[in-house]
């Protein structure tokens, strides 16, 4: 199981999805949600300044959202180098069809993965076995 | 001609010697007188003497007189064979046929020409004007023959026709014939001698020139011809133009002509064809520009415009032909087809984004939906109401699905041509698909041939080829016949270079009287079944032909269906 994980997404219903599936395979012991990319920078910023440790293990991140979307969150951490700093592994969790899509999130190191919604129990076991 | 002279005296000498001597002895024998033994007396030897020389003199008078008469003669026949060398020699060089005709006998002569030029024996050359007449083209004559008497009665000095003359291989032959007459004393025509040239070439020619010529005048293009000498702004003058240009520009030839070329270009004009133009026409070279030009009305009209230079037989330039063509329709239609061009790009790109967003908007919440049933499937329902309900919305949920994400597959085809590529052992494939559809076979049963080649091909997508099969097998089993149990057959061979995959059933079939444009089409569906939605087969098309094969197929109502598939990347 592990320690922590957030999920980030601007739709409430696939939030509380994610939490259900989540404590149906118990995932992790501490499921934290954030409405958009803006909302996870703040909290990373808040990681850095206080203690590091306290970072999630992963984060599942859609790239539709408003406000600061997948990529703009993800440009912005890769820019403050929180790569260096956090061990946190990102999932992209999006309902896009377009294949770039998939192409351009190998690009940044943290993105461990590209699922699919909706997520399923199968996803999140396979990914437990994993990390 | 001396020593005859000299011997005709020296005879004129004897003679009067032995008359003189006979007479003597006549006078002796019959007369009184006895003076016998003089023999001549000195007054005989005078006279005898002075007669010899008289004699000798008018035999040499006569003799100087024959001589010149002879001499004379000698000159003017001398004159004579050169005046006939010559005018065979001028008759040859001119190649001219001359022929001499005396009227009142009507006794033609002809010269070597007829032999030379028309091909005639000596011999088959007639002696009469007759001849000559019927040699005449049939469709001349009667115009020639009345003109030539009127001429005759007349009395002119000279006459000049042309006329068809027959060639000795029955050919014809144009000729210019002159002639002229030749009189007595009294004015009487007693002659008339002509001169018949051989003008079939010229005529030919000038033919030849009249067709082209009407090439250039009748021509919807229009022509001009400049020349070579340029004015200050470096374009040269019109000498000609024809009908076309005066239809194309409002300029009368006359207003043309004289010109400089200037007077098409304008304001508006293609500054830059135009000193292309100008450079071309410095260095004699052909020039081909597109520009705006003016009517004389000042409305303006796109011209395509050809410049080529001509030289003259001494290989020297000596004019600048020009053709040209009213483009303007051609420039509009091409215009428009550009604006066309670029609005059909920008919808298309705005519908790509918009059906990328609606399927990403859709497939959102869907897969909420989804979530959300696999959530409920652990929880067990005791109302028998709900989980009917509940069943229901699962079904239609996973159907609306399944719709969308081949909605989905078809876009991302459509988009992405370059798709991932590699190259495969086709039997591969089947094992994946067989598991995937193992349910559906467990419980159908169908009977599966399968002889499949040891063949790879290339540049293929394997998800693409899995979803290909996977939906030709769904449908097999979809659209079973009820009566026959199902059977599959799928074959492989190469045939020709190219990969021939044969999938047949023995289904229902397809109407394809009815229904053959539409099989692979979008939304088209065939059979009233529930999970239908006419999409399948599209997207089978569709991922085939991106990977450069085609598909089609054959069927049979009641009997069954084959696909075959080619693929030519072997």
């Amino acid at each position: 199981m592990l320690r922590k994980v957030i999920c980030i997404d601007d739709d409430p219903i696939t939030l509380k999805l994610c939490k259900k599936v989540m404590e149906r395979v118990e995932f992790a012991s501490e499921i934290n949600t954030l409405q958009n990319g803006e909302e996870a920078i703040k909290q990373f910023e808040d990681y850095e300044k206080i203690d590091t440790k306290n970072a999630p293990d992963m984060v599942f991140i859609d790239l539709n959202m408003p406000v600061m979307n997948g990529w703009e969150f993800l440009d912005e951490y890769f820019k403050r180098e929180y790569h260096k700093k956090f061990k946190t592994h990102f999932i992209v969790l999006s309902s896009t069809i377009d294949p770039k899509d998939v192409e351009k999130s190998k690009l940044y190191s943290m993105v461990v993965d590209f699922l699919s919604k909706p997520i399923t129990k199968t996803m999140l076991e396979e990914l437990k076995s994993k990390y | 001609m001396k020593i005859n002279s000299n011997r005709i005296t020296l005879i004129y000498f004897v003679i009067l010697i032995a008359v003189v001597f006979l007479t003597q002895k006549i006078f002796t024998t019959y007369s009184l007188t006895n003076e016998t033994n003089l023999i001549f007396t000195n007054k005989e030897i005078v006279i005898i003497l002075l007669s010899i020389v008289l004699f000798r003199y008018f035999l040499y008078a006569n003799e100087k007189h024959n001589k010149s008469v002879l001499n004379k003669l000698k000159k003017s026949n001398q004159d004579i064979i050169e005046s006939k060398e010559r005018y065979d020699i001028v008759a040859k060089a001119t190649s001219d046929t001359i022929w001499d005709w005396k009227i009142d006998d009507d006794a033609f002569i002809w010269n070597k020409g007829i032999q030379g030029v028309f091909g005639y024996k000596k011999e088959d050359v007639g002696k009469n004007s007759n001849w000559w007449f019927e040699r005449i083209h049939p469709e001349d004559s009667l115009k020639m023959s009345v003109r030539l008497y009127s001429f005759l009665d007349y009395k002119t000095d000279k006459w000049q026709d042309e006329y068809r003359f027959q060639c000795a291989d029955g050919s014809y032959k144009y000729v210019i014939d002159k002639g002229f007459l030749v009189k007595d004393d009294k004015g009487k025509i007693i002659r008339m001698i002509g001169a018949i040239q051989d003008v079939t070439k010229q005529k030919e020619e000038e033919q030849r020139l009249r067709l082209l010529e009407t090439v250039i005048t009748k021509s919807n293009d229009a022509v001009m011809i400049c020349g070579i000498k340029l004015n200050e702004n470096s374009l040269p003058s019109i000498v000609f133009v024809n009908s076309a240009f005066e239809d194309m520009t409002g300029y009368k030839t006359s207003e043309a002509i004289g010109m400089p070329l200037d007077i098409i270009f304008g304001a508006k004009s293609d500054s830059k064809q135009i000193d292309l133009l100008k450079q071309k026409i410095k260095e004699y070279q052909i020039c081909d520009i597109e520009t705006v030009c003016y009517k004389k009305d000042n409305t303006l009209f796109w011209i395509n415009f050809t410049m080529i230079p001509v030289t003259n037989k001494d290989g020297e330039h000596s004019h600048w032909i020009s053709v040209q063509r009213d483009v303007t329709e051609l420039k509009e239609k091409e215009k428009e087809r550009e604006q066309l061009i670029r609005e059909l790009t920008k919808n298309n790109n705005d519908l790509k984004q918009f059906s990328y967003i609606t399927s990403h908007n859709l497939r959102a919440p869907l897969s909420n939906l989804t979530g959300l049933l696999n959530l409920i499937d652990d929880i067990p329902i005791e109302n028998p109401d709900l989980k009917e309900l509940i069943d229901g919305f699962s079904t239609s949920t996973h159907l609306l699905n399944e719709t969308i994400n081949d909605l989905v597959k078809v876009i991302i085809i459509k988009d992405n041509p370059a798709i991932e590529k590699e190259r495969i052992l086709i039997k591969d494939i089947f094992e994946n698909v067989f598991n995937q559809l193992n349910f559906l076979i467990n419980l159908h049963k169908p009977i599966l041939k399968i002889e499949l080649s040891e063949e790879y091909i290339s540049n293929i997508n394997k998800s693409y080829l899995e979803s290909i099969f996977l939906n030709l097998m769904t449908n097999s089993i979809k659209y079973r016949s009820a009566t026959n149990q199902l059977k599959i057959t799928i074959t492989s061979k190469v045939i020709n270079e190219e990969l021939v995959i044969s999938f047949k059933d023995n289904g229902i079939g397809i109407d394809m009287g009815r229904n053959k444009d539409k099989i692979f089409g979008l939304y088209q569906r065939f059979h009233n079944h529930p999970d239908s939605k006419g999409l399948g087969l599209y997207l089978v098309k569709s991922q085939v032909e991106s990977m450069g094969g085609n598909i089609s197929v054959e069927s049979k109502l009641g009997k069954g269906t084959t696909f075959t598939l080619n693929f030519k990347n072997i």
